[in-house]
């Protein structure tokens, strides 16, 4: 961004096995100084879509976006499902690295064709929300040719929870690659929006046809049998906050704060209501995030009459902006969701964010009006509101909280650690800082963990190990996560995967190679993390998670230190 | 003995009652000496065991064949509701 300049590289030949995460991480790692300042000259940021994205896997549409996190100080990958990426895929690019700086306070626009690179400026849309500025940036360069990156207001006060919006097919600006500021980190080089146009692209490049369509075909048997994936399963019929009922049961859903895992309320904002809402209101269920997709968990929420549409109610956001500040309200819950997509900010950290200041006596739990004005502190950017742009941990502190839910300054996800200790696991010990899709799955039988502990048994370490070692592979092949709940149990599923894997690069991958690509992931992220001055004290929960009894279960998070340096 | 069934989403449809609305669970109380295991409660109210995903007893996730005791709290879902990380999960059973 120094100066304005693009360059085209070929793709190393020890990058071709790469894509997704495993490309991010590993540029990162080589090009980006460890303790640089992560706003600064010399932090970069990797976009990469997946290695079968753009293809005709299913839901395959993903991309990851890398680079030195200003929330965590660590090593961040964050991860979106958006026609962006398929788009990038299509033109054949690998990964846009963007490094420098612009000199002065300009914002620019990339736009990205087959034949050339423009630096348009962009401040026109400085201090404008992201769903007026996309609906802009549609007409102004042709709504069905092209896809949308972009930053928002957060992102221009280098808020440390600032993401990266992308477009859903509706064109709204609802997909994040949220978690970690790295929205703040492309803000900071003078970056605002990412527009590609693939008309006329070359496509998607296979090596062996033949082994690929046989590895698809079984991943889409799978998806299609399994009843979290399959049409009129879990997925499909409500959404990922289908979970809201159920780790309520489990008396593992975090209220006002981490402050109780259950509460009757809860069911108001649980998947089963907003799937009737949405009808009733005129709304989209389901619906996919990218083309491909035959999950298709995603929606469109929207107030009476189809109007003033939001974009899709994820349960981490329905959880973080709802149970966690106390607001029991699909209504109130939807609208400080369309702010974070609107400010650009990650929904997680967001709802962290809102419940520590609650605690810190700013506004009482459950003040929905009250959570929305503080969003507007934040498209206002009075200082209040460069407080909690800057996330949970910033505003917790700033507030004299001492019970602020963080690992590596990321918020907790919606599990409470207490009530659920493996994945209490899995925040403490991933690079990422506290993340529930880092340690997400494969086939834990055949990863040959075994699945025979009690949830609340300590014995994670294995567990976690395997789990994140799964992810990071999922996570650089461009396959949704959501894949595991299938190919978890039906093995050609996953045998499909690494055959479709084999069949785009031309490799001789088997399924025993899975958690070794995951292994090499997280070596480099976990290097990268103790050259930027991370230790095993790093790798811990907050000290009220082993204090503090979590009501009703009363359980505290009891796997030892001892333990948890054994994950790695 | 005296045991809470609650039935969320389309179990809700096995009460009996008015039509379900929302995410707000059915509550049932059983009063039933023969009431032994989980796969009991699933007979009594005419559910096959393919028809439930999630079964927690207590907040405990659990299996068909656990054991019930009076005044235990018995949650149900059904199929098109099982989304979970179930590799943090392991059903509670009893032999």
């Amino acid at each position: 961004m120094t100066n304005l300049k693009a360059k085209y590289e070929d793709l190393p030949e020890d990058y071709k096995a790469l894509g997704g995460r495993g490309l991010t991480s590993t540029i990162v790692a080589k090009e980006v100084p460890p303790t640089c300042d992560p706003i600064g000259l010399h932090n970069k940021l990797v976009f990469a879509p997946g290695i079968v994205t753009g293809s005709t896997a299913p839901t395959s549409g993903r991309i990851s976006v890398g680079g030195k996190s200003p929330l965590t100080g660590g090593i961040k990958e964050a991860n979106a499902g958006t026609n962006f990426s398929q788009r990038l895929a299509r033109l054949r690019i690998a990964a846009i690295v963007v490094e420098g700086k612009v000199k002065g306070n300009e914002y620019y626009l990339l736009k990205l064709t087959k034949d050339k690179t423009e630096f348009l400026k962009a401040d026109k849309w400085v201090g404008k929300g992201l769903y007026d500025a996309y609906k802009e940036i549609f007409k102004e360069f042709g709504e069905k040719k092209v896809s949308v990156c972009g930053v928002g207001i957060a992102a221009e006060l280098r808020g440390a929870m600032a993401g990266i919006s992308f477009n859903d097919p509706e064109g709204l600006p609802s997909r994040y690659a949220g978690r970690g500021g790295l929205g703040a980190v492309m803000a900071s080089k003078g970056l605002k929006f990412i527009v590609v146009d693939d008309t006329g692209a070359p496509g998607f490049e296979i090596a062996n046809k033949k082994v690929f369509d046989e590895g698809i075909a079984k991943v889409r048997d799978a998806l299609l049998a399994h009843s979290v994936t399959k049409k009129g399963g879990a997925l499909n019929s409500y959404g990922t906050s289908v979970l809201v009922n159920i780790i309520n049961e489990a008396q593992g859903l975090p209220q006002n704060n981490f402050s109780s895992g259950q509460d009757k309320r809860a069911e108001k904002i649980s998947g089963e209501a907003k799937a009737e809402a949405i009808k009733k209101n005129g709304g989209v269920r389901p619906h996919f995030c990218s083309p491909g997709c035959i999950i298709q968990c995603s929606e469109v929420w929207t107030k009476p009459g189809g109007k003033d549409p939001v974009g899709c109610l994820e349960y981490e956001s329905v959880w973080a902006l709802g149970a966690n500040c106390g607001i029991y309200d699909l209504d109130i819950v939807a609208e400080l969701n369309r702010a974070c997509n609107d400010l650009g900010t990650d929904t997680i950290e967001t709802g962290g964010t809102i419940a520590v200041a609650m605690e810190g006596g700013v506004i009482k739990f459950g003040d929905g009006k009250g959570a929305l004005s503080l969003t507007e502190e934040i498209r206002k950017k009075t200082p209040l509101g460069r407080i909690l742009a800057n996330g949970t941990q910033f505003t917790g502190r700033a507030f004299g909280v001492s019970r602020i839910p963080t690992v590596k300054g990321q918020s907790l996800p919606a599990y409470d650690p207490r009530a659920i200790k493996g994945i209490g696991v899995t925040y403490a010990t991933t690079p990422m800082g506290a993340d529930h899709t880092a340690g997400y799955a494969i086939a834990t039988e055949i990863m040959g963990v075994g699945g025979k502990a009690d949830p609340r048994d300590p014995k994670k370490a294995e567990l976690s190990r395997n789990l994140q070692l799964a992810t990071a592979a999922i996570d650089a092949s461009g396959y949704c996560l959501f894949i595991a709940f299938a190919i978890l149990d039906i093995p050609e599923g996953l045998q499909g995967v690494v055959e479709s894997l084999n069949g785009v690069l031309g490799t001789n991958l088997t399924v025993n190679d899975v958690s070794v690509i995951g292994k090499q992931i997280i070596d480099i992220e976990r290097d990268f993390n103790k050259a930027a001055g991370f230790t095993s004290a790093h790798d811990r929960l907050p000290e009220f998670f082993i204090d503090e009894k979590l009501p009703p279960s009363n359980e505290v998070f009891n796997v030892s230190n001892e333990e948890l340096d054994s994950v790695f | 003995m005296t045991i809470q069934i609650k039935l969320f989403g389309d179990l809700r449809k096995k009460a009996q009652t008015e039509a379900p609305t929302g995410g707000s669970p059915i509550t049932l109380t059983i009063d039933d000496p023969k009431l032994e295991r989980v796969s009991d409660i699933l007979r009594k109210l005419g559910i096959e065991e393919t028809e439930v995903s999630h079964i927690f007893i207590n907040g405990k996730y659990s299996g068909l064949r656990k054991k019930v005791q009076s005044n235990d709290i018995v949650s149900l879902f059904p199929k098109n509701m099982g989304l979970l990380y179930k590799w943090y999960f392991h059903r509670d059973e009893d032999e």
